[in-house]
């Protein structure tokens, strides 16, 4: 097994300013409309998951929060029999990194939007990706681009095929990597083969510009995935007017990133040139049913650890702290 | 080179061999001078983008952090590392065989009825999916290079090794018992670059599958 050291970074003068700066206007900009603050605990007794930082309490096994939606999930699914409409969070998840150069401990703000299951959502996504587009002006990031995503559009064609499991989490794979070539080469022999492969193709085809949306048409499945398209065009007609002037708004058909959890729409922001997203969420409505409770919901995390990362690595893309 | 000079990193040794030829008289040839230096950066025949020479197991990780925007590797070595990189083209070109290689004479089934198999290779993830898969159980001896000689001098009973020609293996008594995979030159792009500035980025993937597929 390889052995990498873990990555704990201390917050010096400017970037431990620039934390309670950022966690203090957003969660201001939150609590301005209307979501309230909760607070998990730090220390998770049950669900713990592999790449959680886990520690022994005695004889009980525990670990240290690495997630806040999954958190909070728990934590309102015990407590509360009809649950607030809108939570807000803000403080460190502690997770084993994927890849080396991260960090163990992550700064987090974030929001989520919960309602009874059945209830229309086409509002909640859209209050969600407002506000999404209001945090790079809350912390003085100058320019970003939001990302708009929907999770059915593989989700639904796999499951159409009947593939599910490795098989499927491959085609994820060969997808998350933009890579045609890789769906072709791990369906080859299956019945779905040729169909998936001119979907991802189709899905690949264009990441920006007015024809992106327009692409969906050349799919086997443009008819299944119909009300996706029509979603996503009314996303994009409620959030193009009153897009600010310092962000671009785009239609990446092929997001699958946490596929395994989104349901419906999911949303990414990124900055020119940055290497990672710097906020992500979308929708989750199978995360309170798989709990026992018959609601659904959609949220964002803004991750400030990779924001103050940015912030030493690249200044020019930010305002000048006052 | 300025700052904002965008890198392609290419790959050394036996994919840069076939490489280099291919992309001469096309707007990403590298500066001959340069080439015939020690020097790892090389100018390209396009004003603001250059080349950093890499080792292929390194190269994953320079586009992945960022450092070069886009890359040519073999899907042997992204299949081993697998780093979180964009793979936007399969080049078609440094095609070869992920095989079982064995000395003259031990077949397949004489390996999957050892005991106590051993299997000498820089392949440890592949040759693990394949042990799966068959359903067998090994001892596997991570090597970097010159693998051939393991079965010859008794380190291990087979190799799991890249063949193009078979010319090596020759050389060295040994044939290949079974195919686990194929490689294949790939364009990767790092996730971030690619995402935020496909404006900047697109243009150049399209120039690279041009000169290298002329497609």
């Amino acid at each position: 097994m390889p052995v990498r050291t873990p990555h704990f970074p201390d917050l010096l003068f400017g970037s431990a300013a620039r934390l309670r700066r950022w966690e203090a206007a957003l969660m201001g900009l939150l609590a301005a409309h209307g979501y309230r603050e909760l607070h998990p605990s730090l220390v998770l007794r049950e669900s713990i998951p592999e790449g959680a930082l886990r520690f022994f309490d005695g004889d009980e096994l525990v670990a240290l929060r690495w997630d806040f939606t999954v958190a909070l999930a728990g934590l309102l699914a015990r407590g509360f029999a009809a649950p607030p409409d809108r939570v807000a969070y803000a403080g460190a998840v502690f997770r084993r990194p994927i890849q080396p150069w991260e960090a163990v401990e992550r700064f987090e703000v974030g929001c989520e939007r919960i309602q009874p299951e059945g209830e229309p959502s086409d509002e909640a996504d859209v209050e969600l990706a407002c506000l999404l587009m209001a945090i790079p002006g809350a912390i003085g990031l100058k320019n970003a681009i939001l990302h708009l995503g929907h999770a059915a559009l593989v989700r639904r064609p796999l499951e159409a095929e009947g593939l599910f499991g490795g098989l499927a989490d491959e085609v994820v794979a060969a997808l998350s990597r933009r890579a045609p070539h890789r769906v072709r080469e791990v369906l080859k022999g299956h019945p779905s083969a040729a169909r998936l492969t001119a979907h991802a193709e189709a899905l690949l085809s264009e990441l920006d510009g007015p024809g992106t949306l327009n692409a969906l048409g050349a799919s086997p499945y443009a008819h299944l995935l119909e009300g996706e398209r029509e979603h996503m065009d009314r996303a994009l007609k409620a959030l193009l007017p009153i897009l600010p002037a310092n962000l671009e708004l785009r239609v990446d058909l092929a997001d699958v990133a946490g596929l395994g959890f989104y349901t419906g729409p999911t949303l990414r922001l990124w900055a020119p040139g940055a290497q990672q997203e710097l906020a992500a969420g979308g929708r989750y409505d199978r995360l309170f049913p798989d709990l026992g409770r018959p609601w659904q919901a959609a949220g964002f995390c803004v991750r400030l650890s990779r924001l103050l990362d940015l912030a030493e690595t690249r200044p020019d893309l930010f305002e000048p702290l006052p | 080179m300025t700052a904002a000079t965008l890198l392609i990193a290419f790959p050394k040794g036996r994919l840069g061999d076939e490489l280099v030829p291919k992309l001469a008289g096309t707007p990403l040839a590298l500066d001959a001078a340069a080439l015939k230096s020690r020097v790892l950066r090389i100018p390209t025949a396009t004003p603001g983008v250059a080349a950093l020479l890499l080792k292929g197991a390194d190269l994953p990780r320079y586009v992945a952090a960022g450092v070069a925007s886009l890359g040519i590797v073999g899907s042997d070595t992204l299949d081993e590392l697998d780093m979180d990189l964009l793979e936007l083209a399969d080049l078609g070109f440094g095609a070869c065989r992920l095989s079982l290689c064995a000395q003259e004479g031990v077949t397949l089934d004489s390996l999957r009825a050892k005991p106590h198999l051993r299997l000498a290779t820089k392949f440890p993830k592949a040759t693990e999916a394949w042990l799966t898969r068959e359903g067998l159980t090994a001892e596997l001896v991570p090597l970097s290079s010159s693998a051939e000689l393991a079965p010859l001098l008794g380190l291990a009973d087979a190799i799991v090794d890249l063949v193009q020609t078979g010319g090596t293996l020759k050389a060295h008594g040994l044939v290949e018992t079974a195919v686990l995979g194929r490689s294949s030159a790939r364009l990767v792009a790092a996730r971030g670059a690619y995402l935020s500035e496909p404006a900047r980025l697109r243009p150049l993937a399209q120039a690279l599958i041009t000169a290298l597929c002329g497609a």
